[in-house]
């Protein structure tokens, strides 16, 4: 009687279950023997942005096209560690921030090769992979933030000053565990050589006014707080407190000045979020679709506005509050090179005890 | 071996069957992890050994010790003081000292850091009330101590759980006789009650120290090295899978020894009990300033560790629910508690079967079962997705060749998510059901069967109506958890398919904690549903 219950119990769980996922089986089964017809109305894209404007994106591309976009989100390295598993079953695009990142995924063959008029003409070939295998969809600079009232702009010149004993016990940066900063480290081995880079590295931890922790926003709270006079942060993070809901965070934006640094040698450090096509894409021409899209010039303009990232489409211009900062020089690397060096840049920054 | 078999062969019954097939499924995924162990150690290992090891190793035990310590102090006093005695708002602080479990430890650390950095709420006030401008030393939270304490406070309801549901039934007659002794209280506490609920203690605190060995959260935020945060730089940093398996390997084996460590420390020392007569200990009615002592000291713990931070949150809800809340967070809810009920009553079923085996076994399961439940929860979340993700598509593999079905059903469904949830939670309801055995001890089940009944009639006839609160406490632990999980989450789920947790943590990891606030909010919500529902359903009884 009592065996029976506890088999009963079970078999209830399990069908629980099984109706569950028999729910989602069906349902993709149903669009799947769709497939066979219309195989032309969804895409599947893993992605590790989290952003509102991103998925109002998606639906407006629905709308438009009548192509569903089905969504994964997840941190980047383990979405490319579940394509490498997944094999042939997998999603058709993979949208992520940095192109290190993006270069690991091609590194690990997971992307393919992608030609498209519309994509050459809306993205600089600097912001593409060279295979054309990714493409860049945002752009962001890691800039050095300053306390206008504590440091004179002219006291800042180049990234490799910052190593400067004249910086000692006032720079604020996060924690090497970040991709910014490996990503940041990984182009000066490219424009400076690994020694160099290392020396620079040294000297930082050297000058750095406390222990690496929390985001880039904590190391601006830090400077006008008074904890360090200068801090290293991507421009979106400032932007988006210079426009904070919360004024107290508008009050410490606003009495931060940024500085572009290496105008007049490399260039200032610039990153993307890029998308690429998956080697096994079942739906390629949707993926195709959805980047033509993203990279058009009205969502190039919804993007920077929602984001204070930089555009890449050249026919369009910044948010205003980007705009006041002024056009600055970039770094001239291929972003791979980011992604070809990330392992290095880890390596150094454990070397020097980078926090 | 042959001793193993005939051990097994006497036991065979439906128990034995069912908990051996469910430990052959948690150590599936682990087993593609524990292959790797054997892999070549490389030039990154040696750079791992160089330059990562030492601090991280220190940092972790570091931060182990004084959270285990604290959250065991903390955990149990308060489980005595409720148990025992009787004050102010006692009813309310018997599940309302639980609820600091509903917040999630890495968003307690962002609201705390949001309360007191330069831009919280008391410098602000200092700032634009006083013009006191403070040195920011005294409010930095990011730091070793700060990580303690974020631990302790959002962890230690583990310990008072399992030790308040071992204490209110099992104390009764020791304490009692104690009292009628004119034992004092503080006596009582470190001779009587640490003693004896040292299992449920030790149970509690393992659970608290998985989880803070798992945690990524937290420390990546406070820029603390620890143990994590070397698998992860090896994975993703030095793109060195091998080597970051390896050294989560080098994690579980310590683990696995510590708690070996400790049970050999406790010997043979059982206490259970040969009467029938399990009475509930009565609380003895406070007076005058120990009864404010008693009530001060449970609110303190309970404003720090929840009021505290549940406001902010709220406060910081205001600021964003206009674009934050949507309908679709409807869904997003449902889906939530859906998978969250669903694992967690498997779980359950499975963790009272494989305690139950392993109780009345005295062959090699009573040994092997119970470590590996622990495994799961020993390696962190995202090493085992991995061992999940290859698993699962190898039987979709099977099932498409052999033409079962048109695509690769298992893996894209949810049936993956759940799965990894049993293995990774497993631990936790076991270690309530485990302990909740461990004090009726087999005196009753041995009756039972000796009457003729057999293992499953003993159980639902007599270990059930004992145990009852231990296994729905079990459960509640395992719900809550799955509610706050994340790195299984996001990695293994299938498309469009978000929970409260992946929401709040996509939102914080961006720095945009305001928009964190409203998941996060629903997270407790129904986490201190299910908790209050657990005690009301306790209480009635």
């Amino acid at each position: 009687m009592y065996k029976k219950i506890l088999f009963y119990s079970f078999l209830v769980l399990f069908m629980l279950v099984l109706a569950a996922c028999g729910n989602d089986s069906t349902s993709e089964s149903d669009s799947s023997s769709e497939d066979e017809s219309s195989s032309k109305d969804e895409v599947n894209l893993y992605t590790s942005r989290h952003y509102d404007i991103d998925e109002e994106l998606y639906e407006q591309f629905e709308d438009e096209t009548g192509v569903k976009v089905n969504v994964i989100e997840g941190s980047a390295d383990e979405l490319i560690e579940r394509m490498k598993r997944e094999g042939k079953q997998t999603a058709d695009l993979f949208y992520t921030a940095d192109a290190g990142r993006l270069h690991r995924a091609k590194e690990e063959d997971l992307l393919q090769q992608v030609d498209s008029d519309v994509l050459k003409e809306n993205i600089p070939d600097k912001l593409t992979d060279a295979d054309k295998e990714w493409f860049g969809l945002t752009k962001r600079a890691r800039v050095i933030v300053y306390h206008k009232d504590r440091v004179d702009p002219s006291e800042l010149s180049t990234y490799e000053d910052l190593a400067d004993s004249k910086w000692k016990d006032r720079i604020l940066i996060r924690s090497s565990a970040n991709i910014y900063n490996q990503s940041l480290l990984a182009s000066f081995i490219e424009l400076n050589g690994r020694d160099e880079a290392k020396a620079w590295a040294e000297g930082v931890v050297d000058n750095m006014a406390r222990e690496p922790q929390g985001g880039d926003r904590d190391q601006a709270k830090g400077v006008v707080a008074g904890e360090g006079d200068i801090a290293v942060m991507n421009t979106y993070y400032l932007g988006g407190m210079l426009n904070s809901a919360d004024e107290e965070e508008v009050k410490v934006a606003e009495q931060l000045g940024v500085f572009f640094p290496n105008q007049d040698t490399t260039g200032t450090h610039v990153n993307v979020s890029g998308i690429g096509v998956t080697k096994h894409a079942e739906n390629k021409e949707n993926a195709v679709k959805l980047i033509e899209f993203l990279s058009s010039e009205d969502v190039q303009k919804q993007f920077a506005s929602a984001n204070y990232e930089y555009p890449v489409n050249p026919d369009v211009e910044p948010a205003s509050t980007l705009k006041e900062w002024g056009d600055f020089k970039e770094q001239d690397i291929n972003l791979s090179i980011l992604g070809e060096n990330n392992a290095e840049a880890v390596r150094i920054f454990n070397e020097v005890n980078w926090k | 071996m042959l001793k193993w078999f005939r051990d097994i062969r006497s036991n065979l019954n439906t128990w034995t069957v069912l908990s051996i097939v469910f430990v052959g499924l948690i150590l599936l995924p682990s087993l593609s992890i524990i292959l790797q162990f054997s892999a070549e150690t490389n030039e990154n290992w040696n750079h791992i050994k160089e330059f990562m090891l030492d601090t991280y190793i220190v940092n972790s035990v570091i931060l182990v010790l004084f959270v285990g310590l604290f959250s065991a102090i903390i955990g149990s006093s308060l489980a005595w003081l409720i148990s025992a005695y009787d004050f102010p708002l006692r009813r309310f602080f018997q599940w309302g000292l639980i609820l600091p479990l509903a917040i999630p430890p890495y968003i307690g650390a962002y609201t705390y850091h949001g309360i007191l950095n330069y831009t919280g709420v008391i410098q602000t006030t200092l700032r634009n009330q006083w013009d006191v401008t403070v040195n920011q030393q005294y409010f930095n939270i990011m730091n070793m101590p700060g990580a303690i304490f974020i631990f302790v406070i959002f962890l230690f309801p583990y310990v008072f759980t399992i030790t308040k549901a071992f204490l209110a039934r099992q104390s009764t007659s020791l304490v009692e006789n104690a009292r009628i002794l004119g034992t004092s209280s503080w006596r009582i506490y470190f001779k009587i009650v640490l003693p004896i609920a040292r299992a449920s203690i030790v149970a509690g605190v393992s659970l608290v120290i998985l989880e803070v060995l798992n945690d990524y959260g937290v420390v990546k935020y406070y820029g603390i090295q620890t143990f994590t945060t070397a698998i992860f730089q090896t994975w993703f940093g030095l793109g060195d899978l091998g080597s970051a398996i390896k050294l989560s390997g080098t994690l579980m084996l310590l683990i696995l020894g510590l708690i070996v460590l400790e049970r050999i420390l406790r010997g043979r020392k059982r206490f259970s009990f040969t009467t029938t007569k399990v009475t509930l200990l009565q609380p003895v009615k406070l007076k005058g300033r120990s009864k404010w002592l008693a009530f001060s000291y449970c609110m303190f713990i309970f404003t720090i560790a929840f009021i505290i931070p549940f406001i902010q949150l709220i406060y910081w809800a205001f600021l964003t629910y206009e674009q934050g809340f949507s309908t679709e967070f409807l869904q997003v809810i449902g889906n939530t508690v859906f998978v969250a009920f669903a694992a967690a009553a498997m779980i359950t079923v499975m963790a009272v079967v494989i305690s139950n085996i392993s109780r009345l076994n005295r062959g090699l399961i009573a040994k092997v079962f119970p470590k590996v439940t622990i495994l799961g929860y020993s390696i962190p979340g995202a090493v085992i997705a991995v061992g999940i993700v290859s698993l699962f598509i190898g039987i979709d593999e099977v099932i498409y060749q052999w033409g079962w079905a048109s695509s690769y059903i298992l893996s894209t469904s949810i049936v993956m998510l759940i799965f990894a949830y049993i293995v990774r939670y497993l631990a936790v309801a076991y270690n309530s059901i485990d302990s909740g055995f461990e004090r009726i001890g087999i005196h009753f089940t041995e009756a039972s069967r000796m009457l003729g009944n057999n293992v499953t009639k003993s159980f639902f006839k007599v270990d059930v109506k004992l145990i009852r609160g231990a296994i729905f406490g079990g459960f509640i632990l395992a719900f809550i958890d799955i509610l706050k999980e994340l790195p299984l989450t996001l990695i293994l789920r299938p498309f469009n398919f978000e929970t409260l947790a992946t929401n709040a943590f996509n939102y914080a990891t961006n720095e945009m904690i305001h928009e964190a606030a409203i998941p996060s909010i629903l997270i407790v919500c129904i986490s201190a549903i299910s908790i209050y529902f657990f005690h009301y359903v306790l209480e009635r009884e």
